[in-house]
């Protein structure tokens, strides 16, 4: 039995909740973090542009949701020129 | 022969001012022009876009670029366009450029597209005034696309979107949310010219090579994807020999 006052939201929402509040809230405003519910807790993961940028996602995920498990897999996408061409003939 | 160089997606902001530089100053070298794809901001401020014209103003090659659904985020379209423009950066939106290169003649006809998603699986213009809105905003986009490719005259055509044409580039990212990335009325744009490449962002997971049904050649330079500051394609070794 669920939606007793007090209990948790299942998982599903919460992800859901995560995922709205990385592409919404005006400090984060990510729509590339993937949201996945592990047996341990939520992964997130994806890239982002600076450190700072992984730094405030996992901020303010811990902020909204203290009692959730989050691991992060966060990249930062690399910006080194390209060592190849590709020929379109 | 014709060197574009490209990324989209790189979403600036003070904190990303610098990353890109020393690679982009290395353009000149490798590359005749550079298209943006779209999202070249966090929010679309015009603060950010300062940020824009600092890392990707005056660098030696011309700079075209087409905005992403970030670029709109605080509705301030026109100071951003305005402080691209003023440092040289060329931004279209249902028009289009032709660049004398040395290899020859390069149109770029850009956009920003919109969602509706692809053949068989996507919105349709019937039912309340949103869908209805919905699906006229990706008619009008992908419309305006097909005329700007037509009407220019070059030896090299490009098409620059930020929403992507095809399913096959969006591949990684999840099928549920398809309609929000693309939609094929840009792939029929696209074909409706003689068209050599199309190039998109948006798709952070999706994958780097597609085609549109009528087999022109897609890439997603999205930067999550392409993984460095910017992919160089060379199109049109047939220049070379005409």
């Amino acid at each position: 039995m669920t939606g007793q006052p007090g209990d948790p939201p299942p998982d599903e929402y919460v992800e859901a909740e995560i995922q709205s509040m990385l592409a919404e809230d005006p400090s984060v405003a990510e729509q590339g973090i993937t949201v996945v519910c592990r047996e341990r807790g939520l992964v997130l993961y994806g890239e982002v542009e600076s450190p700072h940028r992984r730094e405030q996602i996992l901020r303010r995920v811990a902020e909204r949701f203290p009692d959730v498990p989050i691991t992060s897999d966060i990249g930062v996408t690399r910006t080194q020129p390209p060592s190849q061409v590709e020929e379109l003939p | 022969m014709i060197r574009i160089a490209a990324v989209g997606d790189v979403h600036l902001d003070e904190d990303v001012v610098g990353r890109f530089r020393p690679a982009l100053e290395e353009l000149p070298d490798c590359a005749d022009v550079l298209l943006l794809a779209g999202d070249l901001t966090r929010h679309g401020t015009e603060a950010e876009a300062r940020c824009v014209a600092q890392e990707f103003g005056n660098l030696g090659v011309p700079v075209i670029t087409v905005l992403g659904n970030h670029d709109h985020q605080c509705d301030q379209v026109p100071q951003v366009v305005k402080v691209l423009e003023d440092v040289g950066i060329t931004v279209l939106e249902g028009d289009g450029i032709v660049l004398e290169c040395a290899g020859g003649r390069l149109g770029v006809a850009g956009v920003k597209g919109f969602g509706g998603g692809f053949a068989g699986r996507c919105a349709s213009d019937f039912g309340e005034p949103e869908m209805k809105a919905f699906v006229h905003t990706t008619e009008e986009s992908a419309d305006a696309l097909g005329a700007a490719l037509r009407r220019l005259e070059c030896d090299l055509l490009v098409a620059l979107t930020h929403y992507s044409p095809v399913p096959d580039t969006l591949a990684g990212e999840p099928l549920e949310i398809y309609p929000f990335l693309g939609c094929y009325q840009l792939g029929q744009a696209i074909d409706s010219a003689p068209t050599a490449l199309a190039l998109h962002g948006h798709a952070h997971h999706g994958t780097e090579r597609g085609t549109t049904p009528g087999g022109v050649r897609v890439r997603n330079v999205a930067h999550p994807v392409i993984k460095q500051a910017y992919s160089i394609f060379h199109v049109g070794d047939q220049l070379d020999r005409s």
